[in-house]
């Protein structure tokens, strides 16, 4: 199918409505309007509504993974299925970095921004040599490389042991320290204050010239080379700004678990990555959030009663594809369309890329 | 002597990688649909051919039924869902196979349990096959035999018969073939039996060498991507070269550096890609 | 050296194997002109559009822009020294608004430059500015919210040229932009390509005999991949040699 074709494809997908989708609107409501003050909200009332807050803790961390997914994926229309080696050498390097050198939170956490940025921009620079499905092929081939490079350092990762003993620092800055992190509680706060930040940055990207550049490539690569983006560099850049953002909550995932299991560089981690940010809605940022939220409550409820809960994911996959190509977030939207009349935000940066993903095909 | 027995392991590996990749590129061809469900669909070649030979006691049995069993659940799959998401982007098509592998992967160890099996040498060809002072298993000389066979005869369907002639033809314009006259979906749901089918007989096969484990799915399929990624989508030369390349360097690079053998095939593709964006055999 | 050739080819060539596709077409298109290169079909037209946007690397020969060597450059690179080109089939963004369109055309000048992630497209309001302005060339300034694909085909058809201007180009190069056109959008069409010659420099690969007949300055003609008659309108109309090659065709 041509570039025509493939857009034409997505239109007349469900999710996609036929008003233009509007980027000077979403900018009036700017990175701290339209949906921030509600999730700010929804931050504060996340620990009390669920059992724990550490659970509360987990979604956030995989929600801020299934942004950056949904970053490549809903905006540049990029698949990837090489996000846990961010994941994972986010873990991985941080902890070392804390472990063996000795160092605090903050330059830990640096550490692993840095490392996801570059790694990120690495891998992406190869992958988009090639596009369409060779493309995602390669993410995928770069990540059973990334898992092995893994497993054999086993001086360094542990192996399949994985890295145990983890430590969590306190929140220090310059030898100050500002808070201890060791409850649950307070790494929830430290947490819930890092996802409200990315919130608010990612929404910016999207609305700066290179995040409408990327919808652009997504819409239409060819058009978009035609008119003077050398498209390649767009999609490394949003590969480095993904790996830095997956990368980093690798690393808070291994201080809540005091621990940096194998399981994070494996294929499986990106692929959950990539079902989180499907099933929330590819293209809204408030679905990222809510895909992950759904995916970390219903694997606590069923990992327990019924460890094979993951055929249900499987089936979840398939049928939205077949039904509900906006996810969850676009199942939202059209109830709310059809019920309330308005749909929240849907003007709104966060929402008015959605639809289904469109991969350039060769 | 023992790079002898190394290049003849991975002849015999590279053999696989070609038929679980051939399967994969003939879809990729005449469908333009890509299958992340194929890893899976070699695992299950892999149990089957465990459990007929468990209940026969015959692995010949379990290797004339086990792949067929493969080829018609793919069938199954492909009339009953796959064929409603040819016309969706690529996107689409991994998003159901990801869902679909998965599905198989949780079966799996519902039905035969999350650890991994052996599964003994079949009669006949247990033992080794001396040549002078040179020793090798007999059941490894039989893989190579076998599967130079399979890859004949799958050159033969697709160049000499009328099935192939489709196949191809459609490969270049599915419109064209469905102006001939050709029950269109017909030929889609036997290329995508015989495609996965393959990836079943590989399954089986090299379950007596390599033993199954649930998880082998998604290593299978990497390693598949690495074979396409080098050779070429849709192109069965590049399927067979790619798939003994990479046997021969997994193979080789086990004696010199055991730990690293797995990397080094994704090593090779790495270098593959720097210096030809599109594969050994691929067109620009 | 300065002349007021915007474009110039030397020797341009483009072989596929033994087939020559575009063979030693010598071509010079003045400052502020409207140029058009008809042919029959598999003249090479639009073999030669490919060398000239950056989509094929010619086989031999050069291109020159502004004086300056082009021929291998690539074709983003080339829309930054201040070429612009439209699609003969429709490429838009087509879930995006009009004013996305253009906004993203004006944008994409920068190249590399709209690669900063941190600041809001708000901070460059000359983009918007700009596609607001051809839009209301275009007479699209009432659907500015409406998504592309909305728009029916003649208006995609000036929206495709729209953004072409907004890459604010020296030289225009236009593919068959009346081609799927209905009869009453060409008129339009036609006054919006000769209003652009005075401004820009047009070069334009055209189907229609109308419209290149009322618009050009200079007529190319191209037959088998090489050139058979350059000149004025009218000398071309009646140049004996142009008949014989369109009547090949016709007949």
């Amino acid at each position: 199918m041509d570039a025509n074709g493939q857009a034409r494809a997505a239109r007349h997908a469900p999710g996609g409505s036929g008003q233009g989708r509007d980027l000077f609107a979403s900018l009036r409501s700017g990175p701290f309007g339209g949906p921030t003050p509600a999730v700010a909200v929804l931050l504060v009332l996340m620990p009390f509504a669920l059992p724990s807050s550490t659970m509360a803790t987990e979604i956030l961390i995989f929600a801020t993974a299934t942004l950056a997914c949904n970053l490549l994926l809903g905006y540049g229309g990029l698949l990837s299925f090489g996000q846990a080696i961010f994941f994972g050498s986010g873990a991985y390097l941080s902890s070392l970095t804390m472990m063996r050198l000795g160092a605090g939170l903050l330059p830990a956490l640096l550490v692993a921004v840095v490392a996801g940025a570059v790694s990120a921009a690495l891998v992406g620079a190869l992958s988009v040599r090639r596009t369409g499905i060779y493309f995602v092929m390669m993410t995928l081939a770069f990540n059973q490389t990334a898992y092995f490079i893994a497993y054999t350092l086993s001086d360094w990762t542990g192996g399949d042991n994985g890295l145990l003993d983890v430590p969590r620092p306190p929140l220090a800055l310059f030898g100050v320290t500002l808070a201890d992190l060791s409850s649950a509680t307070a790494y929830y706060v430290f947490t819930a204050v890092i996802f409200l930040l990315i919130f608010i940055a990612v929404r910016r990207v999207i609305a700066s010239p290179f995040g409408s550049t990327l919808i652009a490539v997504r819409e239409n690569e060819a058009r978009a080379l035609a008119l003077g983006y050398d498209t390649r560099n767009f999609k490394i850049a949003a590969f480095a700004v993904s790996g830095a953002m997956t990368s980093l909550s690798g690393a808070l995932y291994a201080m809540l678990l005091n621990f940096a299991p194998l399981e994070n560089i494996q294929l499986s981690m990106s692929e959950n990555i990539v079902i989180m940010t499907v099933i929330g809605g590819t293209g809204s940022l408030l679905g990222s959030l809510l895909g992950a939220g759904a995916w970390v409550i219903v694997s606590d409820m069923l990992a327990e009663i019924w460890p094979r809960w993951l055929i249900l994911t499987g089936g979840a996959l398939i049928l939205i594809v077949l039904f509900l190509r906006g996810g969850l977030w676009g199942g939202v939207e059209s109830l709310m369309r059809r019920f309330g009349g308005g749909v929240p935000y849907a003007a709104d940066g966060a929402s008015d890329a959605a639809g289904p993903p469109a991969q350039p095909v060769e | 002597m023992l790079y002898l027995f190394q290049v003849l392991n991975g002849l015999g590996l590279g053999m696989i990688y070609f038929l679980i990749s051939a399967g994969l590129t003939i879809i990729f061809g005449l469908l333009n649909f890509v299958n992340f469900a194929h890893g899976a669909f070699f695992m299950l070649g892999g149990y089957l051919c465990w459990s007929l030979t468990e209940l026969t006691g015959n692995f010949w049995i379990s290797l004339l039924t086990g792949p067929p069993l493969v080829a018609f659940l793919a069938w199954a799959a492909e009339v009953t869902l796959i064929r409603r998401i040819y016309r969706l982007p690529h996107t689409f098509h991994i998003l159901v196979t990801v869902g679909i592998a998965l599905i198989l992967q949780e079966t799996t160890i519902m039905i035969w349990g999350p650890i991994g099996k052996s599964i003994p040498v079949p009669d006949g060809l247990q033992g080794v096959v001396k040549l002078w002072n040179f020793t090798y298993p007999t059941y490894r000389l039989f893989l190579i035999a076998f599967t130079s066979l399979i890859g004949f005869a799958l050159w033969y369907l697709l160049e000499r018969t009328r099935f192939g002639g489709l196949v191809r033809a459609g490969s270049e314009s599915a419109e064209m073939v469905a102006l001939l006259g050709t029950n269109i979906h017909r030929l889609f749901a036997r290329t995508f039996a015989l495609g996965v089918g393959l990836a079943g007989l590989a399954g089986t096969l090299s379950a007596p060498i390599r033993g199954i484990h649930p998880f082998m799915g998604p290593e299978v399929l990497g390693i598949a991507f690495v074979v396409v990624v080098i050779g070429g989508m849709g192109s069965f030369t590049g399927a067979l070269l790619g798939g003994l390349l990479v046997g021969l360097v997994q193979s080789l690079m086990s004696t010199l550096w055991p730990e690293g053998a797995s990397l080094m095939i994704y090593g090779t593709m790495a270098a593959v890609i720097l210096l030809r964006p599109y594969g050994l055999f691929g067109r620009a | 050296m300065r002349d007021s050739h915007i474009l110039t080819t030397e020797n341009l060539s483009l072989s596929y194997g033994s087939f020559r596709a575009v063979d030693k077409v010598n071509l010079r298109v003045r400052s502020r002109t409207v140029h058009s290169v008809i042919g029959p079909n598999g003249a090479g037209k639009t073999s030669l559009f490919h060398c000239l946007t950056g989509g094929r690397r010619p086989t031999g020969g050069r291109i020159l822009f502004k004086g300056e060597e082009i021929t291998n450059s690539s074709a983003h690179a080339r829309v930054g020294s201040g070429m612009a080109r439209s699609f003969q089939v429709t490429s838009l963004f087509q879930n995006l608004t009009v004013r996305e369109n253009l906004r993203l055309a004006a944008q994409g000048r920068d190249g590399n430059g709209a690669l900063v992630f941190w600041r809001s497209v708000n901070a460059r309001k000359e983009h918007a500015a700009l596609a607001d302005g051809i839009m209301e060339r275009l007479g699209l300034d009432g659907k500015a919210g409406v998504a592309a694909g909305d728009l029916s085909h003649g208006q995609q058809r000036l929206l495709e040229v729209g953004m072409a201007l907004c890459g604010k180009p020296e030289l225009l190069l236009l593919d068959e932009p009346t081609a799927g056109m209905g009869v009453n959008d060409i008129p339009m069409m036609t006054e919006l390509i000769a209003g652009l010659g005075k401004e820009y420099s047009v070069m334009l690969i055209e189907h229609n005999m109308g419209i290149v007949m009322a618009v050009s300055d200079t007529i190319t003609v191209m037959s088998r991949g090489g050139v058979l008659v350059e000149g004025k309108p009218e000398a071309v109309r009646a140049d004996p040699r142009v008949r014989e090659a369109y009547l090949g065709e016709v007949a």
